[in-house]
Protein backbone atom coordinates (compact mmCIF):
# COMPACT_ATOMS: atom_id res chain seq x y z
CA UNK A 1 0.00 0.00 0.00
CA UNK A 2 3.26 2.14 0.62
CA UNK A 3 4.32 1.95 -2.70
CA UNK A 4 1.24 2.67 -4.11
CA UNK A 5 1.22 5.55 -2.39
CA UNK A 6 4.46 6.71 -3.71
CA UNK A 7 4.13 5.57 -7.11
CA UNK A 8 0.64 7.89 -7.19
CA UNK A 9 2.57 10.76 -5.56
CA UNK A 10 5.86 10.81 -7.54
CA UNK A 11 3.53 10.31 -10.76
CA UNK A 12 1.54 13.37 -9.72
CA UNK A 13 4.73 15.20 -9.06
CA UNK A 14 6.09 14.89 -12.21
CA UNK A 15 2.51 15.78 -14.47
CA UNK A 16 3.32 19.57 -12.20
CA UNK A 17 6.43 19.56 -13.23
CA UNK A 18 5.73 19.15 -16.77
CA UNK A 19 2.79 21.45 -16.57
CA UNK A 20 5.21 24.31 -14.63
CA UNK A 21 7.94 23.64 -17.53
CA UNK A 22 5.85 23.76 -20.45
CA UNK A 23 3.75 26.86 -19.01
CA UNK A 24 7.05 28.31 -18.18
CA UNK A 25 7.93 29.12 -21.94
CA UNK A 26 11.12 27.35 -21.21
CA UNK A 27 11.02 24.80 -24.04
CA UNK A 28 12.73 25.98 -27.59
CA UNK A 29 10.35 26.53 -29.83
CA UNK A 30 12.00 28.24 -33.03
CA UNK A 31 12.42 25.96 -36.18
CA UNK A 32 16.06 26.84 -35.51
CA UNK A 33 16.59 24.60 -32.95
CA UNK A 34 16.31 21.14 -33.37
CA UNK A 35 14.12 18.79 -30.78
CA UNK A 36 16.33 16.83 -28.11
CA UNK A 37 15.74 13.62 -29.09
CA UNK A 38 13.05 12.09 -27.02
CA UNK A 39 10.98 14.65 -28.21
CA UNK A 40 11.93 13.92 -32.08
CA UNK A 41 11.19 10.37 -31.16
CA UNK A 42 7.56 11.30 -29.79
CA UNK A 43 6.17 13.81 -32.79
CA UNK A 44 7.67 11.10 -35.41
CA UNK A 45 6.12 8.33 -33.93
CA UNK A 46 3.12 9.99 -33.19
CA UNK A 47 3.25 11.81 -37.18
CA UNK A 48 3.90 8.14 -38.58
CA UNK A 49 1.51 6.06 -37.09
CA UNK A 50 -1.52 8.13 -37.28
CA UNK A 51 -0.37 8.47 -41.58
CA UNK A 52 -0.22 5.27 -41.57
CA UNK A 53 -3.50 4.26 -39.97
CA UNK A 54 -5.32 6.80 -41.84
CA UNK A 55 -3.76 6.09 -45.18
CA UNK A 56 -4.16 1.84 -44.93
CA UNK A 57 -7.71 1.93 -45.88
CA UNK A 58 -6.93 4.57 -49.63
CA UNK A 59 -7.65 2.80 -52.75
CA UNK A 60 -4.68 3.88 -55.19
CA UNK A 61 -6.08 4.32 -58.58
CA UNK A 62 -3.00 3.78 -61.55
CA UNK A 63 -0.98 5.82 -62.05
CA UNK A 64 0.82 5.09 -64.88
CA UNK A 65 -1.07 7.77 -66.64
CA UNK A 66 0.84 10.52 -69.19
CA UNK A 67 -1.79 12.25 -68.80
CA UNK A 68 -1.79 12.27 -65.42
CA UNK A 69 1.70 13.32 -64.95
CA UNK A 70 0.60 16.61 -67.28
CA UNK A 71 -1.88 17.98 -64.80
CA UNK A 72 0.17 17.27 -61.42
CA UNK A 73 3.40 18.46 -62.94
CA UNK A 74 2.88 22.50 -62.82
CA UNK A 75 0.70 21.86 -59.44
CA UNK A 76 4.10 20.07 -58.17
CA UNK A 77 5.85 22.68 -59.01
CA UNK A 78 3.69 25.97 -58.38
CA UNK A 79 3.08 24.19 -54.58
CA UNK A 80 5.47 22.02 -53.75
CA UNK A 81 8.81 22.20 -55.16
CA UNK A 82 9.75 25.06 -53.40
CA UNK A 83 9.81 23.67 -50.00
CA UNK A 84 10.67 19.64 -51.64
CA UNK A 85 12.56 20.48 -54.66
CA UNK A 86 13.41 19.66 -57.70
CA UNK A 87 15.98 17.94 -60.42
CA UNK A 88 18.93 19.84 -60.51
CA UNK A 89 18.23 21.62 -57.25
CA UNK A 90 19.46 20.34 -53.90
CA UNK A 91 18.17 23.49 -51.52
CA UNK A 92 15.93 25.85 -51.30
CA UNK A 93 15.49 29.33 -48.80
CA UNK A 94 12.11 27.02 -47.69
CA UNK A 95 13.98 23.67 -47.48
CA UNK A 96 16.97 25.19 -45.31
CA UNK A 97 14.06 27.18 -42.79
CA UNK A 98 11.60 24.43 -42.14
CA UNK A 99 11.81 22.49 -39.41
CA UNK A 100 11.79 19.57 -39.49
CA UNK A 101 13.51 19.47 -43.08
CA UNK A 102 10.68 18.50 -45.80
CA UNK A 103 12.20 15.90 -47.65
CA UNK A 104 13.81 16.07 -51.13
CA UNK A 105 11.13 14.15 -53.53
CA UNK A 106 13.42 14.91 -56.27
CA UNK A 107 16.01 12.20 -54.74
CA UNK A 108 15.18 8.16 -54.69
CA UNK A 109 12.70 7.54 -51.55
CA UNK A 110 12.68 4.63 -49.44
CA UNK A 111 9.58 2.58 -50.22
CA UNK A 112 7.79 3.83 -46.80
CA UNK A 113 7.71 7.42 -48.00
CA UNK A 114 7.05 6.42 -51.28
CA UNK A 115 3.76 5.05 -50.90
CA UNK A 116 1.03 6.65 -53.03
CA UNK A 117 -1.56 6.24 -50.82
CA UNK A 118 0.66 8.08 -47.95
CA UNK A 119 1.37 10.84 -50.27
CA UNK A 120 -2.06 11.24 -51.41
CA UNK A 121 -3.10 11.45 -47.55
CA UNK A 122 -0.50 14.18 -46.78
CA UNK A 123 -0.92 16.12 -49.31
CA UNK A 124 -4.91 16.34 -49.12
CA UNK A 125 -4.39 16.79 -44.96
CA UNK A 126 -1.48 18.21 -44.26
CA UNK A 127 0.66 17.47 -41.50
CA UNK A 128 -0.04 19.98 -38.33
CA UNK A 129 2.81 22.05 -37.14
CA UNK A 130 5.08 21.28 -39.53
CA UNK A 131 5.08 23.60 -42.84
CA UNK A 132 2.95 20.86 -44.48
CA UNK A 133 -0.47 22.82 -46.06
CA UNK A 134 -3.77 20.66 -46.36
CA UNK A 135 -4.44 21.09 -50.09
CA UNK A 136 -7.56 18.91 -49.46
CA UNK A 137 -10.01 21.67 -49.04
CA UNK A 138 -9.09 23.61 -52.66
CA UNK A 139 -8.32 20.77 -54.35
CA UNK A 140 -10.09 17.90 -55.56
CA UNK A 141 -8.93 14.04 -55.20
CA UNK A 142 -8.37 14.03 -59.12
CA UNK A 143 -5.99 16.79 -58.46
CA UNK A 144 -4.09 15.25 -55.61
CA UNK A 145 -4.09 11.84 -57.46
CA UNK A 146 -1.83 13.38 -60.42
CA UNK A 147 0.75 15.09 -58.42
CA UNK A 148 0.86 11.64 -56.74
CA UNK A 149 1.65 10.34 -59.80
CA UNK A 150 3.98 13.18 -60.82
CA UNK A 151 6.02 12.44 -57.64
CA UNK A 152 5.99 8.85 -58.08
CA UNK A 153 8.35 9.78 -61.33
CA UNK A 154 9.97 12.72 -60.07
CA UNK A 155 13.42 10.96 -59.10
CA UNK A 156 13.39 9.53 -62.45
CA UNK A 157 12.82 13.26 -64.31
CA UNK A 158 16.04 15.18 -65.69
CA UNK A 159 15.83 19.18 -64.89
CA UNK A 160 15.06 19.12 -68.73
CA UNK A 161 12.15 16.92 -68.60
CA UNK A 162 11.08 18.73 -65.65
CA UNK A 163 10.84 22.32 -67.32
CA UNK A 164 8.89 20.85 -70.11
CA UNK A 165 6.53 18.57 -67.83
CA UNK A 166 6.05 21.25 -65.07
CA UNK A 167 4.99 24.29 -67.64
CA UNK A 168 1.70 25.66 -67.70
CA UNK A 169 1.06 26.25 -71.32
CA UNK A 170 -1.15 28.72 -72.95
CA UNK A 171 -3.75 26.62 -75.87
CA UNK A 172 -3.15 23.20 -73.56
CA UNK A 173 -5.93 21.61 -71.62
CA UNK A 174 -5.17 21.37 -68.01
CA UNK A 175 -7.89 18.59 -67.62
CA UNK A 176 -9.31 20.31 -64.32
CA UNK B 1 -31.33 39.26 -32.42
CA UNK B 2 -33.36 38.81 -35.87
CA UNK B 3 -31.20 40.82 -37.40
CA UNK B 4 -27.82 39.36 -36.18
CA UNK B 5 -29.44 36.04 -37.32
CA UNK B 6 -30.12 37.16 -40.69
CA UNK B 7 -26.97 38.77 -41.23
CA UNK B 8 -24.78 35.45 -39.97
CA UNK B 9 -27.26 33.63 -42.50
CA UNK B 10 -26.23 35.81 -45.54
CA UNK B 11 -22.39 35.92 -44.57
CA UNK B 12 -22.17 32.11 -44.12
CA UNK B 13 -24.34 31.43 -47.57
CA UNK B 14 -21.77 34.36 -49.41
CA UNK B 15 -18.66 32.78 -47.83
CA UNK B 16 -20.17 29.56 -48.91
CA UNK B 17 -20.78 30.55 -52.22
CA UNK B 18 -17.38 32.10 -53.23
CA UNK B 19 -15.56 29.47 -51.62
CA UNK B 20 -14.62 27.48 -54.50
CA UNK B 21 -13.13 30.98 -55.90
CA UNK B 22 -10.42 29.91 -53.58
CA UNK B 23 -8.68 27.22 -54.80
CA UNK B 24 -5.59 27.28 -56.89
CA UNK B 25 -6.47 27.82 -60.69
CA UNK B 26 -4.10 26.75 -63.18
CA UNK B 27 -5.97 29.32 -65.85
CA UNK B 28 -4.21 31.84 -63.32
CA UNK B 29 -0.59 30.62 -63.99
CA UNK B 30 -1.00 30.11 -67.17
CA UNK B 31 -0.72 33.34 -68.59
CA UNK B 32 2.51 34.27 -66.67
CA UNK B 33 4.05 30.76 -67.19
CA UNK B 34 7.03 29.84 -69.11
CA UNK B 35 7.00 27.94 -72.19
CA UNK B 36 8.50 24.40 -72.37
CA UNK B 37 12.07 23.98 -73.82
CA UNK B 38 11.05 21.38 -75.99
CA UNK B 39 14.61 22.03 -78.23
CA UNK B 40 15.94 20.02 -74.87
CA UNK B 41 14.19 17.02 -76.38
CA UNK B 42 16.65 17.02 -79.03
CA UNK B 43 19.67 16.68 -76.90
CA UNK B 44 18.45 13.93 -74.89
CA UNK B 45 19.59 10.17 -75.46
CA UNK B 46 16.75 9.04 -77.41
CA UNK B 47 18.17 5.44 -77.79
CA UNK B 48 17.24 5.44 -73.92
CA UNK B 49 13.80 6.04 -74.67
CA UNK B 50 10.82 4.08 -73.96
CA UNK B 51 7.41 5.59 -75.49
CA UNK B 52 5.68 3.39 -73.05
CA UNK B 53 6.96 5.07 -70.59
CA UNK B 54 4.45 7.70 -69.41
CA UNK B 55 7.15 9.97 -68.86
CA UNK B 56 8.21 9.68 -72.12
CA UNK B 57 4.40 9.74 -73.60
CA UNK B 58 3.66 13.17 -71.56
CA UNK B 59 6.93 14.91 -72.71
CA UNK B 60 6.01 13.80 -76.14
CA UNK B 61 2.06 15.00 -76.06
CA UNK B 62 3.76 18.26 -73.73
CA UNK B 63 5.86 18.96 -77.02
CA UNK B 64 3.32 18.10 -79.48
CA UNK B 65 0.81 20.88 -78.31
CA UNK B 66 3.51 23.24 -77.99
CA UNK B 67 4.52 23.21 -81.36
CA UNK B 68 0.93 23.05 -82.48
CA UNK B 69 -0.06 26.26 -81.17
CA UNK B 70 3.13 28.48 -81.73
CA UNK B 71 4.20 27.01 -84.92
CA UNK B 72 2.25 23.93 -86.54
CA UNK B 73 4.86 23.72 -89.04
CA UNK B 74 7.54 22.85 -86.13
CA UNK B 75 7.26 20.18 -83.87
CA UNK B 76 9.73 17.34 -83.94
CA UNK B 77 11.22 16.73 -87.09
CA UNK B 78 14.19 17.11 -85.41
CA UNK B 79 14.53 13.85 -83.26
CA UNK B 80 15.79 10.25 -84.73
CA UNK B 81 12.85 8.20 -83.67
CA UNK B 82 14.32 5.37 -84.82
CA UNK B 83 16.06 4.81 -81.77
CA UNK B 84 13.26 5.21 -79.78
CA UNK B 85 11.83 1.83 -78.35
CA UNK B 86 8.28 1.17 -78.47
CA UNK B 87 7.65 3.10 -81.61
CA UNK B 88 5.23 1.47 -84.03
CA UNK B 89 7.23 2.74 -87.24
CA UNK B 90 5.06 0.53 -89.51
CA UNK B 91 2.24 2.93 -88.67
CA UNK B 92 4.08 5.73 -89.75
CA UNK B 93 4.94 4.40 -93.24
CA UNK B 94 1.99 5.74 -95.05
CA UNK B 95 1.47 8.64 -93.30
CA UNK B 96 0.89 11.83 -95.90
CA UNK B 97 2.80 14.60 -93.94
CA UNK B 98 1.88 17.22 -96.31
CA UNK B 99 -1.72 16.30 -95.51
CA UNK B 100 -1.63 16.22 -91.81
CA UNK B 101 -0.98 19.05 -89.53
CA UNK B 102 1.62 18.71 -87.22
CA UNK B 103 -0.36 17.72 -84.10
CA UNK B 104 -2.46 15.17 -86.06
CA UNK B 105 0.90 13.55 -87.19
CA UNK B 106 2.27 13.47 -83.50
CA UNK B 107 -0.65 12.12 -82.01
CA UNK B 108 0.62 8.23 -82.74
CA UNK B 109 3.36 8.99 -80.39
CA UNK B 110 1.32 10.23 -78.08
CA UNK B 111 -1.04 6.69 -78.33
CA UNK B 112 2.03 4.83 -77.60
Amino acid sequence: MKTIKWIILLSVAALAVAYAYVNAGLYPIGADVPHNKATYWLLETLRERSIARAAAEIDVPDLNDSQLLLSGGPDYNDMCAQCHLKPGRTQSDMSIGLYPSPPNLSLPLDNKTNSARRQFWIIKHGIKASGMPAWGPTHDDQRIWAMVAFIQKLPSLTPEQYQILTTRGEGESTHH
Amino acid sequence: MKTFLLNSALILSSALMVAPSFAHDPAEHAKTAEAPDCDAMKKMDHSKMDMNDPVMQALMKKCSAKSAVSDPHKGMEGMDHEKMEGMNHGDMEGMDKSKSTSSESHEGHSAH
